[in-house]
């Protein structure tokens, strides 16, 4: 059973069509429970707003969803006690304690103070939770929203940037705290810009871009997608240009390992002859697994600029 | 009514530790009780003069209806419009209030702020009835003064649902306090403006401006219709006009009217709007 499918989900944001930017233009796709699923996308791709919609601060203008198979706005209001979601940055009342904020969830989600204890200590704030939320540092504040959506011991969690802004170490402990969720089964929906810890932890990805899905799957799949090649010559510059010059190599750049090639076919053969035509004699050819942070810059091109488009 | 006491604990646990809703609260205690304290002095060093309910409610009621409603309008709006700035409004929503029930919650605030501040006045003119020597009249509150009661809860809630559609609106304390401020110098402008026209539609136009209602209402002449037989025959003495106010209901309907399109403002706001 999936936990979240969107159909056509669509997001414009104003009503001039001169004016109007496309945020969230069709996207569909479908999160199965128990996955672990990365949401990957340049700034301003649209991820946030999809999260929103979700979780319904965020009006979609077109398409829909639906939540653990429910739809409907009144359906969806009771399975959202299913769900706990942080967007963007953690959003607490500066004046209060690290506890009174979590009490205020805890009210809303009808949970009891034994929970919000548990919940304390499971990320780290117990010492912490009597001092007020202006006080911690990023980490903590990350931490502490991190317990404010387990407090209801959720299905499906969702987590925007949870590493957003955070150190090595404290990268890791939100990874760990992540993995925990994992092992108990929970669902997770993880937007994030760092690609290294998402291949890490999920098992599914999506990458979106310009408010499109440009491609999903599980991770294996979407980092093995097309064919690449790890070649390496005696003169690198002469097989980089003669690769670049091969019809059947859709992508070629160097690295510090050789030249690793894009091809449209595994036809390894038809290569090796055209570069010996080439006068390129080859040291090393071998099938090349690119990460997933290689397999997001190939496809959004690099891009960390805004990617909404103003509607024509 | 499961679903009340929710969002009266939440919302109880969000404005007590906030130290602004306390000095508001204490303020306004101090503002009232102070002319209040003074007179149950006099009363102690002068046995003629007697400080007590119920004659004492004008008294208590006039000072508490000159700060009440303003002080509800600016609690009011620091303690909803801070909700979208620090993104807590949308967090609520994430957490499972819908937006209807997270515009309830303030709508509780609001009751809750002016019963309250309501409590407040009914504690200082009992207070300053117990500590004054001497007796008031029988009873402990007559008809007029439940009616200038009426008219300070009713200016509140005029105050407090404006402060709730600026807020909704704006989504800045700052902004929020800005033009709630700034328009009752407007307000007032636009009255003296109106009045000086001497034109009568004009004039009967601006009585009904939103806070023009709020001052009418806590005029206490618009309550006890005796004192105003004396004022306006003192007023004749010294060939000035008599003072005339519209009836109390009417101006508690206008301004409650008033307050329920603010309210639905609000609500239309919230409903719209993405957080």
């Amino acid at each position: 059973m999936q936990a979240i499918q969107t159909f056509d989900l669509t997001k414009r944001y104003g009503t001039r069509a001169a004016k109007s930017v496309l945020a969230v233009d069709r996207i569909s796709f479908a999160v199965e429970r128990g996955q672990v699923f990365g949401f990957l996308g340049p700034n301003g791709s649209g991820k946030t707003t999809t999260i929103g919609m979700l979780v319904g601060t965020i009006k979609p203008t077109g398409g829909s969803f639906n939540l653990f198979g429910a739809s409907g706005p009144k359906d969806l209001m009771t399975v959202r006690t299913r769900v706990g979601a942080t967007l963007e940055t953690p959003n607490f009342y500066p004046y209060m304690s690290g506890r009174d904020n979590l009490r205020i969830a805890a009210g809303v989600k009808g949970v009891g103070r034994p929970r919000i204890e548990e919940c304390l200590e499971l990320v780290g704030l117990s010492d912490r939770a009597k001092h007020r939320f202006k006080t911690y540092s990023l980490g903590m504040k990350q931490r502490l929203a991190l317990a404010a959506t387990m407090l209801s011991d959720p299905e499906l969690i969702i987590l925007d940037e949870p590493a957003n802004g955070l150190d090595p170490q404290g990268i890791r402990e939100i990874r760990e705290i992540i993995g925990i969720l994992a092992e108990r089964g929970k669902t997770i929906f993880l937007s994030s810009h760092l690609l290294a810890e998402v291949e890490r932890t999920c098992s599914h990805v999506a990458i979106i871009r310009k408010g499109r899905i440009v491609t999903s799957g599980a991770v294996a799949e979407v980092v093995g997608e097309g064919s690449a090649v790890l070649l390496r010559a005696e003169d690198t510059d002469a097989l980089a240009g003669a690769m670049e010059a091969y019809p059947g190599a859709s992508s070629v750049r160097r690295t510090d390992e050789g030249v690793i090639a894009a091809l449209e076919s595994n036809d390894l053969g038809s290569v090796t002859r055209y570069l010996a035509g080439q006068g390129v004699y080859l040291s090393h050819l071998a099938p090349y697994r690119p990460s997933l942070e290689e397999v997001f810059i190939d496809i959004t091109g690099g891009a960390v600029d805004s990617m909404t488009e103003i509607a024509s | 009514m499961k679903i009340l006491g929710v969002l009266l604990r939440i919302e109880w646990l969000k404005a007590v530790k906030r130290r602004a809703f306390w000095v508001a609260v204490a303020a306004f205690a101090a503002f009232t009780a102070l002319p209040a304290v003074e007179r149950v002095r006099n009363a102690r060093s002068d046995p003629s003069s007697v400080y007590a309910l119920p004659e004492s409610w004008p008294d208590i009621l006039g000072t508490a209806t000159g700060v009440g409603p303003l002080f509800v309008g600016v609690l009011m709006i620091l303690l909803f419009a801070p909700e979208f700035t620090w993104r807590t409004a949308r967090q609520n929503v994430i957490d499972g209030l819908s937006k209807e029930r997270f515009y309830a919650g303030k709508a509780v605030v609001l009751a809750g702020l002016i019963l309250l501040f309501m409590g407040t006045t009914v504690l200082i003119g009992v207070g300053s009835t117990m500590l004054s020597p001497g007796g008031g009249g029988p009873g402990f509150i007559r008809s007029s003064d439940l009616s200038y009661m009426s008219g300070l809860a009713v200016g509140m809630l005029v105050f407090g649902s404006a402060g709730m559609m600026l807020s909704a609106h704006l989504r800045s304390s700052g902004s929020a306090l800005a033009i709630l401020l700034l328009y009752l110098f407007v307000e007032e402008a636009v009255t003296r403006l109106m009045l000086g026209a001497e034109i009568n539609a004009l004039s009967a136009a601006a009585e009904f401006l939103p806070f023009n209602l709020v001052e009418d209402l806590g005029d206490d002449l618009a309550h006890y219709p005796d004192v105003l037989v004396d004022v306006n025959a003192d007023r004749a003495e010294r060939g000035l006009a008599p003072l005339v106010f519209l009836k109390v209901g009417m101006l508690a309907a206008a301004a409650l009217a008033y307050s329920a399109s603010f309210l639905g403002r609000a609500l239309l706001s919230m409903r719209r709007r993405d957080l």
